[in-house]
């Protein structure tokens, strides 16, 4: 037998009614699809963030306020490192790099970081242009940053709390009396520090009238740092010989003066709770879909009983009941099959939009990867929607004949 | 035709059903047998059992008692899917309202009864379909029946009624929604068909004009069949 001819006449009679289920199963679905995705994208972009700062050292405190400084550049106050242990770990040699973060400036919107050109280079992983500052008047920027190579400027005091809606000029910021000159462009690495503006920590401790870790003419940048000239920094970020020796490292600076974590460490932390909310929300999508399915349900069934009477002549001509079934079921699942594939459009659609926010505002890079979870979460909305499609077409199956009949 | 038409034979038939009275009979008649390729109409005021007996003989409605046996063959012992299938192939169903679908086109409203049984639809029916619509002159060419005047309407269900070519056709009031001219070009095509061809067609009409074209008729009244003349010929 082949319902379609009969599927297809129903469906074009109620088009209207029809796409506005379809329309509310793929919402129902794109909503789920969009959250899955984004869930996992935001694992995804702030592990893959965190990927170069291998272990981070710092005063004793939050590690995730800390996490969240450095990492993710989002404004804080972190306490500052003990400017012994600064030194200590700036000068120790079981680390490949061992860099300072200094925060604090901005330019056009843009976080100014001071920290050594060693960091710089092994962060950007080569040169998209130029090459990395030598000198306390030269930077480099990030991949998104709005300056060009050879361009000079002067950075302003205090960051801006929204980097992308702040003038050119900077007016409310109090500007430094130091022209510094672009020198090299980061590749980009999908990170907030795509966004910033990464200068020697010299220069950084310098215009706010501190030691710059050298003598008071020397004119040198990065380690080794005069230990009687460091001040004490907001982190540290090493980037150990191996594993052993970050775990050694780790060890040793966890003191009563400072701490040392893997950023892994705090990200774990977070995905754990992250973890449950997933869980909160998946629930929550899983049910909405259910009430969609089954509202939906709610109104093919409204409307076949206005087709009582064609399922009872359909009957009446020789149409065996499981054709009856099959019209029914087939209108359902007509509706939860398109519901859903355009669910995941949408899904994909929102997954995008929602990255490139998120990317535009954080710097990181979130990508919204439609997924097995994703599949599967269509695939279960398509599944439900097989099984909830036997309930009216049972109904219609038992529609007595000769009641439909005489309905008319 | 396909096969020969097979002989009605009614025997003990009773329809009941519980009022908030009780029991209420709405359809007995002791015996009735139709000879194949008979040409008979049912009569009888509003809720006298006509459509009842109908959909009994069809195989539509089990009887609280009694059996409807056609060519030997007695519907209440058949499986419920051998009964689709029989009816499908044996009975022609026309009905007062059409009850075409009018999203489909004529031709498409004739070929649905093929969908029941097969997944893709046979030249062969397809021709028969498209015959069938000339013959009763309905322009198949048009997207929907919709835009069919109701005369041809009823002729595009007469024509699906006849697909697979059975050698019975009930007609339930097919001229009652339709104006004089209409209603006795489609009088004249149920007579063709039983006189020239040898259909058995029962039809159920309080349509005079329809009545009177036929020459047997049995009337019922109240659910039971008029005992002075259970079968009267008007000719």
């Amino acid at each position: 037998m082949n319902p379609l001819p009969m599927i297809v006449a129903t469906i074009r009679r109620h088009i209207w009614t029809y796409l506005l289920f379809v329309m509310v199963v793929a919402i129902a679905t794109g909503i789920g699809v969009a959250i899955t995705s984004q869930e996992a994208a935001l694992r995804k972009g702030s592990a893959r963030a965190a990927d170069k700062f291998d272990l981070i050292i710092a005063a004793p405190g939050s590690q995730t306020d800390v996490v969240l400084e450095a990492i993710y550049l989002r404004p804080g106050t972190v306490p500052l490192l003990d400017p012994v242990m600064t030194a200590q770990a700036l000068n120790d040699t079981r680390a490949k790099i061992a860099s300072p973060l200094g925060f604090g400036d901005s330019i056009k919107g843009s976080p100014i970081l001071g920290t050594t050109p060693d960091f710089a280079t092994y962060l950007s992983g080569g040169w998209a242009q130029g090459r990395v500052f030598r000198t306390e008047t030269e930077a480099v920027i990030g991949s998104a940053v709005r300056l060009k190579l050879g361009e000079t400027f002067r950075p302003s005091h205090g960051m801006s709390h929204n980097a992308h809606d702040v003038d050119d000029d900077d007016h409310d910021e109090e500007q430094h009396t130091i022209d510094l000159q672009v020198v090299g462009q980061m590749n980009p690495t999908g990170t907030p520090w795509d966004n910033a503006v990464i200068v020697p920590i010299e220069l950084v401790w310098r215009i706010h009238g501190l030691p710059t870790g050298h003598a008071a003419d020397s004119q040198q940048i990065g380690r080794p740092f005069d230990p009687a000239r460091v001040p004490g920094v907001p982190a540290i970020v090493m980037h150990p010989e191996s594993i052993n020796a970050a775990y050694g490292l780790r060890n040793v600076y966890r003191t009563s003066t400072s701490m040392a974590f893997f950023p892994a460490e705090v990200l774990v932390k977070l995905y754990d709770i992250m973890g449950d909310i997933r869980t909160i929300m998946n629930w929550l999508a899983i049910a909405t879909q259910g009430l969609v399915v089954l509202s939906m349900l709610a109104g093919v069934v409204a409307i076949l009983s206005l087709h009582r009477r064609q399922f009872a002549v359909l009957r009446a001509l020789g149409a065996p009941k499981a054709y009856i079934f099959l019209c029914v079921w087939g209108q359902v699942v007509f509706i939860a099959i398109l519901g859903a594939v355009l669910g995941l459009l949408l899904g994909s659609g929102i997954a995008i939009l929602v990255s490139m926010v998120f990317t535009h505002s954080t710097g990181i890079s979130l990508p919204a990867v439609i997924g097995a979870d994703e599949y599967w979460l269509v695939a279960g909305m398509i599944l439900f929607g097989l099984i909830a499609a036997t309930l009216p077409a049972f109904l219609a199956y038992r529609y007595p004949v000769i009641e439909s009949l005489r309905a008319g | 035709m396909k096969s020969q038409a097979p002989a009605l034979s009614v025997r003990d038939l009773k329809v009941i059903y519980q009022d908030q009275a009780g029991p209420v009979t709405a359809l007995s008649i002791p015996v009735l047998n139709v000879s194949p390729g008979s040409l008979l109409a049912i009569t009888g005021p509003s809720g006298s059992g006509k459509s009842t007996f109908l959909y009994a003989i069809a195989g539509l409605l089990r009887p609280t008692n009694g059996e409807v046996t056609w060519g030997g063959r007695i519907l209440q012992t058949m499986p419920e899917t051998i009964r689709d299938h029989w009816r499908r192939h044996t009975i022609g169903f026309v009905f007062q309202d059409f009850h075409l679908m009018p999203e489909l086109s004529p031709l498409a409203n004739v070929l649905l009864p093929a969908s029941f049984e097969h997944v893709t639809t046979s030249r062969a029916l397809k021709q028969r379909a498209l015959s069938l619509l000339e013959r009763f002159g309905v322009p198949h060419q048009r997207t929907s029946v919709v835009d069919l005047s109701r005369g041809e309407q009823q002729r595009v269900a007469l024509a699906r009624a006849l697909l697979f070519d059975p050698p019975v056709l009930l007609a339930d009031e097919p001229t009652a929604s339709l104006d004089a001219l209409a209603g006795e070009q489609v009088a004249q095509t149920l007579e063709d068909l039983s006189v020239q061809e040898g259909r058995t067609v029962i039809v159920v009409s309080h349509d005079p004009a329809l009545i009177n074209r036929i020459g047997t008729r049995f009337v019922l009244e109240r659910g039971h069949a008029r005992p002075a003349a259970v079968m009267e010929s008007v000719r």
